[in-house]
């Protein structure tokens, strides 16, 4: 995100109210990009076919292939996500630009590799289903997946309005054509939700191969031990896991879900809350992103100038500090505008769910949800601060926490009753986001001992 | 030879002997030759292994053990792991540096002496500790503000901890020694004189000091050639201001492990009058040091002046490695002088050229461009019998020496010399006392770095036959009376037998 960071800092140094506003508003859509849109997407094309609060079950049918689609594919990469970021960004530092194409090419035929397979094993002896839908959810788990891969490679570069523009038109090419198919019914959507998304990869791709000079077709440098972090892949994987894994644990469970396309299962209850929740998180990733990839990363490249510069130890003090104060600064402020946006949602929630036509039975569900969300966003500002530091044994721990934590307080709350629901998922996040604070913050009070002593 | 469990004397060798050739080594070699009544063992320490090409002397039969280590090894550390570090030898490491800076300060030597004996040891203040501790972490950073708050931080620590680094090297190399010695002598301060110290507190055997030069200003002037090798384009490098403190750093750093030396070593032996005065001001003990000069076996040369043809050659010949301490260069330049006033005089560089390689290049291209191709000829190692009769005068340009022995071979070969007034050459050629001045001078003494003057010493005694003769006489009047071999050899066999029979 380095290059949209320079942009914004540009934006903010303009100083005045319109155009601060203006970059937060970039801030809020870029950092949240894909993953909001796609919820947006989804539960437009979901309001649309609805009519007289009445919706047809061949739309939840789609709702629910496609949230499995998400989750499944944002698993299946994610053990090469953080690796892929942190192997790009070593690369661009190390002036070696032509190799990143080969490998995003390299990462992508692994991917897809995966994906067929997978997708060809359990369609084929799982699923139900005519034979269009289930090619149409093997398209669209390739196409999903390598999408994730590409926009790694994407947020290096600046050319953050042409990506925006080319998420609204895969976006809107998914709409439009779910209007107009809707007539096919599951296959229908299903076919314009690949369609507008086929369009998305392709136009990523040709932004991707114009930015980077392309010298070899194929690499796997990416899965060269000694120029990796290996624990990078299990720290993604975890991550991912830990924010599906209630998901999943409701959908298996007999008494919190039903049938929606046999073997998919869905919790009606459970899952629409949470995704309008990430809805809310719009302002605390677009002050996130301000802060920690903006201010914090200028601060952060002052102070290993600083070292490598050979500055006085007294002036390496001064801008630790100035680096202290702007992480402060960053959770504190995205603690202050998530709160508030929390705050507000939860006296108007039962409106706005009126106002969009979902039942008010969801309201205590999403209540919970936003809480959990909102501090999720800065578990995500703690989890990038330690991969800043390198911290990636701690960066570990915490997934895995996350992880065992969300597993265990699920079962709990589903132990407990429906009354329960949520807040195991809610506990988990408050409860690994408060270890990542302490351990950001003891980790920093030894920054300095240690980037000497021990590096 | 035969590696035995049993030494007399253990010698402790920095970059010298037997790998490297010059005058420290030659004297080792001498030293052991002479007193075959002994056993002796070598501890080589050098900088890198691929620095040392093979062994350049036979070892004689009374060596019974050699082990080499090399110093620029990275040193052996268990994985980076915070730890808070033994507040109590932090403690005592604080007072060792105090006491390094301010000698004058009360100091217990025990404490020192323990301190040193569980120095880079697991179960005492291990390398770990050092490179990982808070406890180091906040030593250095005190120290930091302390003396140089204004200097860049990370070159300051890096030079702290590489100046560390090889006595974490030694000490395992002490620790780990096996053999049992009746003493150690080491023939430099230096490293080689730390690992002497602490094998001398480990097995509680006499420490011997022996120094040929001044080991501070020898690593000023290899400092001051890697600071100009690395920084040839000055303007261009912002930290070239970083560099002198860190020079300054090293220099200070060898001081104080010299002082170190000097407590632990018994006797301190020069090998000339300045340099023993030199020890005593760096904190040795002044009635500890004592000055054995260097000796050589006269019998052997008288053949050798046999050879001399009664026209005195007109060669002026410089014998030495060519190394930039022994400024080859302002040889090559006084030789255009020469040549000019005596057009059938040649130069004659005659010495070993594997060290520095770059530096011989450098010597070479000068030669050409002074157009002294015909004249100036780089012969390289010979035997000196056979090179010496052959010379009209001997040279000796060097920056800095201790006490060259090529004088005394050349007086003794009956040629006069004219040498820089570095080390022990002005009493050599010119007398150290009342009656060894009367013996007249051997040659001449001229300032360093001044080809002039070097040219113009030269021209006055080749085109003198008179005086010629007469600092031939000198010469060979003052060796036979001060410098022999026999009488250094029983100077250390004293030596030897006082340590050996210390309980």
């Amino acid at each position: 995100m380095a290059g949209i960071g320079f942009r914004l800092r540009r934006l903010i140094k303009s100083n005045n109210l319109s155009g601060l506003l203006q970059a937060y508003g970039f801030a809020g859509i870029i950092s949240s990009g894909p993953w909001v849109l796609s919820i947006i997407g989804v539960l437009l094309i979901g309001i649309i076919n609805t009519q007289d609060f009445f919706t047809p079950f061949f739309v939840a049918q789609f709702q629910i292939s496609v949230t499995y689609l998400m989750a499944v594919s944002l698993i299946l990469t994610s053990p090469l996500q953080l690796l892929l970021t942190r192997f790009i960004a070593d690369k661009v530092y190390e002036n070696l630009d032509d190799q990143i194409l080969p490998n995003l090419n390299g990462a992508i035929f692994i991917v897809v590799a995966a994906s067929v397979i997978l997708a060809i094993f359990c369609l084929a002896f799982f699923f139900t289903g005519s034979i269009v839908y289930r090619v149409l959810m093997l398209m669209g788990l390739v196409i999903l997946s390598t999408i994730w891969l590409v926009v790694i490679v994407l947020s290096g570069l600046k050319a953050y309005k042409v990506i925006l523009l080319a998420f609204f038109l895969g976006y809107g090419i998914t709409v439009l054509t779910a209007i107009e198919l809707s007539v096919y019914q599951l296959e229908g959507l299903l076919a314009g939700f690949v369609l507008g998304h086929s369009v998305l990869l392709f136009l990523l791709l040709v932004i991707v191969f114009r930015a980077y000079p392309k010298k070899k077709l194929i690499a796997f440098d990416f899965l060269d031990l000694k120029q990796i972090f290996p624990s990078l892949a299990i720290t993604g994987l975890l991550y991912n896991l830990a924010i599906w894994v209630d998901k999943f644990i409701f959908w298996f469970n007999h008494q919190t879900s039903t049938e929606i396309i046999s073997p998919l299962r869905g919790s009606e209850l459970y899952d629409l809350p949470i995704f309008l929740a990430y809805l809310s998180i719009i302002p605390g990733m677009a002050v996130f992103l301000l802060r920690i990839e903006t201010d914090f990363a200028e601060q952060y490249k002052k102070f290993y100038d600083a070292i490598n510069e050979g500055c006085s130890l007294e002036a390496i003090h001064q801008i630790y500090q100035d680096m202290i104060i702007a992480i402060r600064r960053a959770f504190l402020e995205i603690f202050k505008v998530q709160g508030i946006t929390v705050i507000i949602l939860l006296v108007v929630g039962d409106k706005l769910l009126e106002l969009v036509g979902i039942s008010p039975i969801y309201q205590v569900l999403l209540s919970i949800n936003l809480v959990a969300v909102g501090v999720q966003v800065l578990l995500m500002a703690a989890l990038n601060l330690l991969f800043y530091f390198d911290y990636r044994k701690e960066a570990l721990l915490l997934c895995l926490i996350f992880v065992f934590s969300n597993i265990a307080l699920t079962l709990l709350s589903q132990y407990l009753g429906p009354a329960f629901y949520g807040y195991g998922f809610a506990v988990s996040v408050l409860l690994t986001t408060l270890i990542g604070i302490v351990l950001v913050s003891t980790k920093l009070n030894h920054l300095i001992y240690e980037t000497f002593m021990l590096r | 030879m035969n590696q035995q469990k049993y030494a007399d004397i253990t010698l402790l060798l920095e970059g010298t002997y037997p790998f490297i050739r010059g005058g420290v080594s030659s004297w080792v070699h001498q030293i052991i030759q002479g007193l075959p009544q002994y056993t002796f063992a070598i501890i080589f320490l050098g900088s890198k292994k691929e620095d040392y090409d093979e062994q350049k002397y036979i070892l004689p039969d009374n060596v019974v053990h050699l082990e080499c280590h090399y110093l620029w090894d990275p040193v052996a550390l268990a994985k980076p792991k915070a730890c808070k570090g033994n507040a109590e030898y932090t403690r005592v490491s604080e007072q060792i540096h105090d006491w390094f800076r301010n000698p004058q300060l009360n100091f217990n030597h025990d404490v020192l002496r323990d301190f040193l004996v569980s120095f880079g040891q697991e179960k005492g203040f291990s390398a770990e500790e050092f490179y990982y501790s808070e406890a180091s972490w906040t030593q250095i950073c005190s120290y930091y503000e302390k003396y140089n708050s204004q200097n860049s931080f990370i070159h300051y620590l890096w030079t702290i901890k590489a100046m560390h680094a090889p006595l974490f090297t030694i000490a395992n190399v002490a620790h780990r020694f096996s053999l049992n010695t009746g003493t150690f002598h080491t023939i430099s301060t230096g490293f080689g004189g730390v690992l002497g110290v602490l094998l001398h507190y480990i097995w509680k055997r006499p420490l011997i000091l022996t120094e040929h030069g001044i080991y501070t200003k020898e690593r000023k002037i290899d400092l001051q050639s890697i600071f100009i090798k690395e920084h040839r384009d000055l303007f261009s490098d912002p930290l070239h201001m970083g560099m002198q403190y860190q020079e300054l750093l090293w220099i200070k750093f060898f001081e104080s492990i010299g002082r170190l030396i000097y407590q632990a070593s018994d006797p301190i032996v020069s090998l000339y009058e300045a340099n023993r005065k030199r020890q005593v001001d760096d904190g040795a003990c002044p009635e500890r040091t004592q000055v054995i000069p260097n000796g050589i076996s006269t019998e052997n040369f008288s053949s050798v002046r046999m050879q001399r043809t009664k026209e005195i050659p007109l060669v002026v010949g410089l014998l030495g490695r060519v190394v930039p301490i022994k400024d080859i260069k302002t040889f090559i330049r006084s030789m255009k002088i020469i040549v000019k006033h005596i057009p059938k005089a040649e130069g004659w560089l005659i010495g070993p050229e594997d060290e520095d390689k770059a530096y011989v290049e450098e010597c070479k291209a000068l030669v050409h461009e002074l157009e002294l191709d015909d004249k100036v000829k780089f012969l390289g190692f010979r035997k000196i019998h056979e090179v010496l009769p052959q010379l009209g005068i001997l040279v000796l340009t060097s920056i800095s020496e201790a006490f060259p022995l090529v004088i005394l071979e050349a007086y003794a070969s009956g040629l006069p010399v004219v040498a820089t007034d570095v080390g022990a050459c002005r009493e050599i050629i010119e007398g150290n006392n009342e009656e060894d001045r009367a013996l007249g001078s051997a040659g001449m003494v001229v300032s360093i770095a001044d080809p002039d003057a070097t040219a113009r010493a030269v021209i006055a005694i080749l085109t003198d036959e008179n005086r010629w003769y007469q600092a031939q006489k000198s010469g060979i009047q003052r060796i036979e009376r001060y410098y022999t071999q026999s009488r250094m050899l029983d100077s250390y066999s004293n030596i030897y037998n006082q340590a050996l029979i210390t309980k």
